[in-house]
């Protein structure tokens, strides 16, 4: 992925952050242009700290932020990114007492939408663009899981914010939910900058022109979903049976056997490699090292 | 309906219907208001005429409008205080900010309440010796022991409803509001002001029906006023959890100090009301000075 950081939207350089002796982020190098970036890595990768200090809500220990050309350690710049941004946390609490309409007007005032007209429109926008019309008047506590999940996504859309910070968005969601998702982010209006953490490297595949794979605090790969596929192109093989020299093994749903390694069992064929094998590749380079 | 300007357009009956240039400005939001209230009482009884309009009105911003009205019927604006407040000139916006503050519930509330009557009525009990032996009536002069439990929870009950208004772990939707730009310490003002004046209102009226000094209830303000805005200031040093837990800790020392030296009434001179005085202006000085830690704080 060859950006340009001087025109990048949002660009990172050398960021660190320690949580005791753990450490979270190390000497992260990245750049984010307009549209759809998707972040893939395990639990523990990094991909919240990273995402949280993103949204100006924590704090770095080292490295540089650039935000819209915006400084996050100037507190007036804070403010203003804070202006342009969407958020959704990995784990969004809600005041539960609250009716889906009011918590997305609660926190449309909290983006400074304070004339009542206003936030009528916005919230009323936001609740068709995710299909929560219908329940609008339901309290929070009432809500499925897939249902908040929506709704986490709704109020970071509040605003048309010009970067959006999504954290595993479409974790609760069902297989049609999450179709609805990608759609809503493809014609999301504005082009905004948008960072998607996932675990789903189909997610990434289905919607993201640009991946970045973070595995144990520091960058392994920034590309095209394509690029990241291509990494596993000749690694990856389909046979009957399993292989104890590949890399990694799993049974696929037409009972065959799926195979990442350089080894390939007898009988074995070439596979075309999916996202998912890339993704799976460099995480295995990654932990070998 | 011949009276409106422009009527006529549709066979033999034009005469009885809406021009179609009306309605298409009536579609368009353009005609003077006068006008438009003539054509919607016409099209509340004219179908012909309706499904004329049907096809001038744009369905994306008639679906826009009907949210918008969905929207404004889900966020109702009901209760005697929302209504009280509003007439007083509070924007509605600071109410729904309210709304989310756990000590303006009504289940905190009741929670205060009762946990005031059992101090208040122990005090009640043992000050006038119902307990003891034939009732000697609403004397204030009693037995000054008998307030410790009371003087010990009364301020500890305002402390924790302003550490449930400002402390994150009250605030399920917190990252939310630190990853906002609305000033966290207008929120935070908002929201502590607020519960400490609904945290007091219980406070003073159990004070009233307490034995001891006439001055009991207005003794109590300073002490719980110092109290909350002591932890208010301490949050801007200290983690807000140990901020608030200090504060506290401090006011059940000094009672329990004052009630094994048998003056629990210490409280009520005016040595005592001079030094919260003091305490509360330090705390309401340092909060202002820096009140730039709320702002720009980042978690760590």
């Amino acid at each position: 992925m060859t950006i340009d950081v001087r025109t990048a939207a949002v660009s990172v350089e050398g960021l660190s952050r320690r949580y005791g002796a753990i450490r979270a982020l190390d000497e992260v190098d990245l750049t984010l242009e307009h549209g759809i970036t998707g972040l893939l890595g395990p639990n523990g990768a990094g991909k919240t700290t990273l995402l949280s200090i993103l949204a100006t809500v924590n704090e770095p220990d080292a490295g540089r932020v650039s935000v819209f050309g915006l400084n996050p350690r100037d507190p007036a710049e804070r403010v203003e990114i804070r202006r342009r941004l969407g958020y959704l946390p990995q784990e969004l609490g809600y005041h539960r007492h609250f009716t889906v309409a009011a918590f997305l007007d609660y926190v449309a005032i909290l983006k400074e939408v304070t004339d009542r007209g206003r936030r009528a429109e916005e919230v009323a926008r936001v609740l068709a663009v995710t299909g929560l019309e219908a329940r609008a008047r339901t309290r929070i506590r009432a809500l499925s899981g897939g249902m908040r999940q929506r709704l986490g996504i709704a109020q970071a859309l509040l605003g048309n914010p010009d970067l959006v910070i999504l954290d595993e968005p479409t974790a609760g969601l069902d297989p049609e939910q999450r179709l609805r998702f990608r759609e809503l982010l493809s014609d999301l209006p504005g082009a905004p900058v948008i960072l998607l953490s996932t675990h789903q490297a189909d997610d990434i595949a289905a919607v993201c022109p640009k991946v970045i794979v973070l595995l144990q605090g520091r960058v392994r790969f920034a590309g095209t979903p394509a690029e990241l596929a291509t990494a596993a192109v000749g690694r990856v093989w389909a046979a009957d049976e399993r292989n104890s020299r590949a890399h990694l093994s799993w049974r696929g749903g037409d009972n065959r056997w799926r195979h990442i390694g350089d080894h390939p069992p007898a009988g074995a064929e070439l596979v075309t490699p999916t996202v998912e094998d890339g993704y799976l590749l460099v995480s295995h380079a990654a932990g070998a090292r | 309906m011949s009276a409106l300007p422009g009527a006529g357009g549709r066979g033999p009956e034009a005469a009885e219907h809406t021009a179609d240039d009306l309605l298409i400005s009536y579609a368009a939001g353009t005609v003077e208001p006068v006008i438009a209230w003539s054509v919607e009482a016409h099209l509340t009884g004219c179908a012909q005429c309706r499904s004329v309009l049907s096809a001038h009105v744009d369905a994306d911003r008639l679906a826009r409008n009907r949210s918008i009205i969905l929207v404004r019927v889900a966020l109702p604006e009901t209760g005697w205080a929302r209504r009280l407040l509003c007439r007083f000139g509070v924007p509605d916006y600071l109410l729904r900010l309210l709304a989310a503050t756990p000590s303006l519930r009504r289940s905190w509330l009741l929670s205060v309440v009762c946990v005031l009557a059992v101090a208040a009525g122990e005090a009640a009990v043992v000050g006038h010796g119902w307990n003891t032996g034939p009732p000697v009536g609403l004397a204030r002069q009693a037995d000054p022991a008998a307030l410790v439990p009371f003087l010990l929870v009364a301020p500890l009950l305002v402390l924790a409803g302003v550490a449930a208004a400002f402390l994150p772990m009250f605030d399920p939707a917190y990252r939310l509001a630190v990853a906002a730009p609305f000033s966290a310490f207008t929120l935070l003002l908002v929201r502590t002001v607020s519960a400490l004046v609904v945290a007091l209102v219980p406070v003073v009226a159990a004070a009233f029906v307490l034995p001891g000094p006439g001055w009991l209830p207005a003794a109590l303000l300073l002490p719980s006023l110092a109290l909350s805005a002591l932890a208010l200031a301490a949050a801007t040093v200290l983690n807000p959890q140990a901020a608030a837990v200090t504060a506290g800790v401090l006011w059940v020392f000094a009672a329990l100090l004052l009630a094994a030296t048998h003056v629990p009434l210490l409280i009520v001179r005016p040595t005592a009301q001079v030094a919260c005085a003091v305490v509360l202006c330090a705390s309401a000085a340092m909060l202002l000075v820096r009140q730039n830690r709320f702002e720009v704080g980042w978690i760590r």
